[in-house]
């Protein structure tokens, strides 16, 4: 984004300079802030990823995956799965849309991936109404039951942010999105908003790797 | 009116307030703290009421009659409705509506005292509102020792029962560690570091007043486990008594769990503030020591909450929906409690110290009169800190079944970090080497932090050896460490930053006579209180257990004697803060300390958006003493510079 702003600041005012500087800092921070909030998650999302491992290799008193234990089903792990990656690779796509002036056709895929991203949540919501195991009946039964609403949190907080930027590009022109605004309060506004949709798509894209991981945890290697 | 900032500060741009056209309502209608408190009750009774309706029919409910998934539900729907009360969710919900968001000049609402009491987004409210909250918590817990020390003066006359008393030691130690954790980054942090490193706004100020109205939550939910039969197993949470405890194992797990959400989002506004949002001219070598030890206890806080938070609703899992991480028989492992908990817990503990070591260094070249001598030294020091506090958490497992060949490595990795704390160490004492010291009362707490961190550093050294902490665990001994650590450098460090800060933040100097005699009283009581528990710890007294051996009660007379004394100088502290601000209200409006920091370049209290323009930084904080070195920063510099700063144009900012 710096480039977009960075394009002649000579002869501003001194208020439109200081506004420049700020309108700057917002992107960046909008940047940073997303990849460290992702090594955030990381740290949360580390403590279950070590219980898994940590009780696995335990395995105390044979009790993290016993025998005649019956897991959580493996069409609802990937039907799960699947359309919370899909979803975050139609965000991508439509993120590259966005970004060649399509607003039309990024609607399209975002709407669609905010349908499913819910999907995929409430899934996830009512699969852990229909498991079949006690969550105390093992090790595993403890790490499943206990990991799944932090992402279910994840994905529902997620396609709430998408929601937002949904009805935000609502409001900003679509020419907006191929010449440069003829204001800068307007330009600021289209920056701030792909600023913000870039940084929802990598987000997005974490929580999909997240859901494929545990996938391959709870559905592969348990 | 006891405090005092410029009206209408808000953030800007792009700050808009919360709840916008706010104002224009009659005052009991608007967000405050008043509906936050009805969204809380309304929120409790909501969830207890789910609780019940979904658990009471548990076999476990049954058998103990005692519904923890309703006492947790209640829980979080409190802390829902408390938020929603306050009007946290305002701007999401309008977000989601597709409306915009009132800008900074039209949503801000009265200013005045009233702004105190709502979810403000101003850093400078926030920042006071912290340092009023961390006060009240910091007494409470405080009250709670006292009640401690009083049990103690005798082994066989008791003031509480032995289930009242492990209550009581188990909500002062939690009250402390874990909302003490932002004492100095919840008010001197939001306040002061935006002004340190010259930005008119925070990167996030919404998550930052979250971060704050989040801790009386916790507060009162810490609180509330003595009406639930308190908890028994002290501030460590260890199962499995953790698992089997009264309902008060719910509140404690939920209020540290809540905390540590409180301090990642602390954590994270400040590092996205400071790596964001410095001024042209503010670079990395620039950055004053405070900003670094800031810096460092947000890296840690951001990295090490979650997994706090983690550990937490793992214990609440156990405790209601019946997993069992924690729970060996079923699959799990206690030892995972320990794993998670101080993987926080000793990170924790620089997360107490490095803002003390920040003050200090911040404060050192301004009454000494002289550089700070290091400054590189300093940084690279809490840079060290930082990273290796999460190489050590293991040591906490010497006595718990730790692998035996594990022990020299995590004993290496703990004596290893004494050595950049000693670097930290080592610039104080070089910057004090031949200055003409002014001995005002910061400066007191300054000498006192030293003092008291060499004993609490030393006896770490020793502890961190795995024989002598075999011999030394659950003792007194490591109590008194850990006391001379925090209390002795944490609290000493933010005594110092209140008298040196307040007149920034409030205008007001805090009465210097009654500081004089709160320093004296609280070094001298402080050491009273923990250098004779040592020797106690030595002689056998173990922690936690409100009987001992009769040859002890000279020395815990002793003790708790003192313990009253050092709880006095705190009142003195309280008394001062009162009188100053509320009665006396001597205005302090200019740079009463002669500091070069950049804070003290403008106007107490700092006007709205802190500064007229944004200024560009042209040397160093701590170039005291040197003739001819040039003014910290240009406050009113010429346009076209911040223009060319940011162009990234290498010819503009030459030109410029």
């Amino acid at each position: 984004m710096a480039e977009m702003t960075s394009a002649g600041p000579a002869g501003l005012s001194r208020r439109q300079e200081e506004e420049a500087f700020y309108h700057e800092a917002a992107l960046n921070a909008t940047w940073t802030g997303t990849r460290l909030m992702i090594g955030i998650l990381v740290s949360a999302i580390g403590c279950f990823i070590f219980a898994f491992f940590y009780l696995r290799s335990l395995n105390s008193h044979n009790d993290w995956y016993p025998a005649g234990f019956t897991g959580p089903k493996q069409w609802q792990g990937a039907v799960i799965m699947a359309l919370i990656v899909v979803s975050a690779l139609l965000q991508s796509a439509g993120l590259t849309q966005i970004k060649a002036g399509r607003r039309g056709a990024w609607l399209g895929a975002a709407t669609v991936a905010l349908v499913l991203g819910v999907v995929g949540g409430a899934l996830q919501i009512w699969q852990l109404t229909v498991l079949p195991f006690q969550p105390g009946a093992s090790g595993f039964a403890s790490v499943f039951v206990g990991t799944q609403p932090v992402i279910i949190a994840l994905v529902l907080g997620t396609m709430i942010w998408l929601e937002i930027l949904l009805v935000r590009a609502r409001g900003i022109p679509e020419i907006s999105f191929v010449e440069q605004p003829p204001t800068f309060a307007e330009a600021a506004d289209v920056q701030r908003f792909q600023a913000s949709l870039s940084a929802l798509t990598l987000f997005w894209n974490f929580v999909a790797l997240t859901e494929l991981v545990f996938w391959v945890l709870f559905y592969l290697i348990h | 009116m006891a405090i005092e900032t410029e009206p209408g500060t808000t953030q800007h741009p792009g700050g808009g307030q919360p709840a916008g056209g706010a104002a224009r309502r009659p005052w009991w209608m608007r967000p405050a703290i008043h509906t936050g408190l009805i969204g809380a009750v309304i929120g409790y009774a909501f969830g207890h009421w789910l609780g019940n309706l979904i658990a009471s029919g548990y076999q476990q409910v049954g058998t103990s009659d005692q519904n923890d998934t309703a006492i947790v539900l209640g829980y979080l729907f409190m802390v829902i409705g408390w938020l929603a009360g306050l009007g946290v969710f305002n701007d999401l919900f309008k977000q989601m509506a597709g409306r915009r968001l009132a800008e900074a000049e039209n949503g801000n609402g009265p200013g005045g005292l009233a702004q105190y009491f709502r979810f403000h987004l101003d850093h400078k409210v926030v920042g006071i509102q912290y340092l009023v909250g961390m006060i009240i918590y910091f007494c409470t817990a405080g009250l709670l020792a006292m009640g401690i020390r009083t049990e103690l003066l005798s082994p066989v006359h008791h003031v509480f029962s032995s289930a009242t008393y492990i209550e009581i030691v188990g909500e002062h130690g939690t009250m402390m560690m874990m909302l003490m954790t932002s004492v100095i980054l919840g008010p001197f942090g939001n306040y002061l570091i935006p002004i340190m490193i010259g930005s008119k706004r925070v990167a996030y100020p919404r998550l930052e007043a979250l971060s704050f109205w989040l801790t009386p939550a916790a507060f009162m939910i810490l609180l509330s486990a003595l009406l639930l039969g308190g908890f028994h197993m002290g501030w460590t949470g260890y199962p499995t008594l953790s698992i089997q405890d009264t309902s008060g194992a719910d509140a404690y797990a939920f209020a540290f769990g809540l905390m540590g959400i409180s301090m990642t989002l602390a954590g994270f506004n400040i590092l996205v503030t400071v790596i964001c949002y410095r001024a042209p001219g503010m670079r990395w070598s620039r950055l004053p020591m405070f900003v670094w030890g800031i810096l460092g206890t947000a890296v840690m806080m951001a990295l090490a909450a979650p997994v706090l938070s983690g550990g937490m609703y793992m214990l609440l899992t156990d405790r209601t929906v019946q997993t069992a991480f924690f729970t060996d028989q079923l699959g799990g492992s206690t030892y995972l409690w320990e794993d998670v908990f101080w993987f926080f817990g000793h990170p924790e503990v620089y997360i107490l110290a490095l803002p003390g070591f920040g003050i200090v260094c911040e404060l050192l070249p301004v009454f000494t009169r002289k550089p700070l001598f290091g400054y590189k030294v300093a940084a690279a020091g809490m840079i060290g800190v930082t990273l290796l506090s999460f190489f050590v958490w293991q040591h906490h497992l010497f006595d718990s079944g730790i692998n035996p060949d594990m022990r020299p490595l995590y004993m290496l990795t703990t004596e290893m970090i004494s050595i950049p704390t000693g670097f930290i160490f080592l610039v104080g004492m070089g910057t004090l080497w031949k200055a003409k010291i002014r001995f005002t009362v910061p400066m007191l707490f300054c000498f006192a932090f030293f003092f008291n961190f060499l004993i609490g550093g030393i006896s770490g050294v020793f502890n961190s050896d795995a024989p002598a902490d075999v011999t030394e665990h659950g003792s007194f001994f490591v109590m008194a460490h850990f006391h001379y650590t925090i209390m002795g450098g944490l609290i000493f460090a933010f005594m110092g930053g209140c008298y040196y800060w307040l007149p920034k933040m409030m205008g007001i100097k805090l009465n210097e006579k009654l500081g004089y005699w709160h320093f004296w009283l609280m070094f001298l009581g402080f050491n009273s209180t923990f250098m004779p528990l040592f020797a106690v710890g030595w002689l056998g007294q173990p922690r936690r257990v409100f009987e001992y051996a009769l040859r002890l009660q000279t020395l815990n007379d002793w003790v708790s004697i003192s313990s009253y004394v050092l709880g006095f100088s705190i009142l003195l502290f309280v008394i001062n803060f009162v009188w100053s601000t509320v009665v006396t209200r001597v205005r302090e409006t200019g740079n009463p300390w002669e500091s070069r920091g950049l804070e003290w370049q403008i106007p107490s209290p700092p006007p709205a958006y802190n500064f007229e323009h944004v200024p560009v930084v042209l040397s160093g904080p701590y170039e005291y003493g040197s003739e001819g070195s040039e003014p910290v920063a240009d406050l009113n510099p010429p346009v076209g510079v911040l223009a060319a700063a940011f162009s990234g144009s290498e010819t503009a900012r030459a030109e410029a």
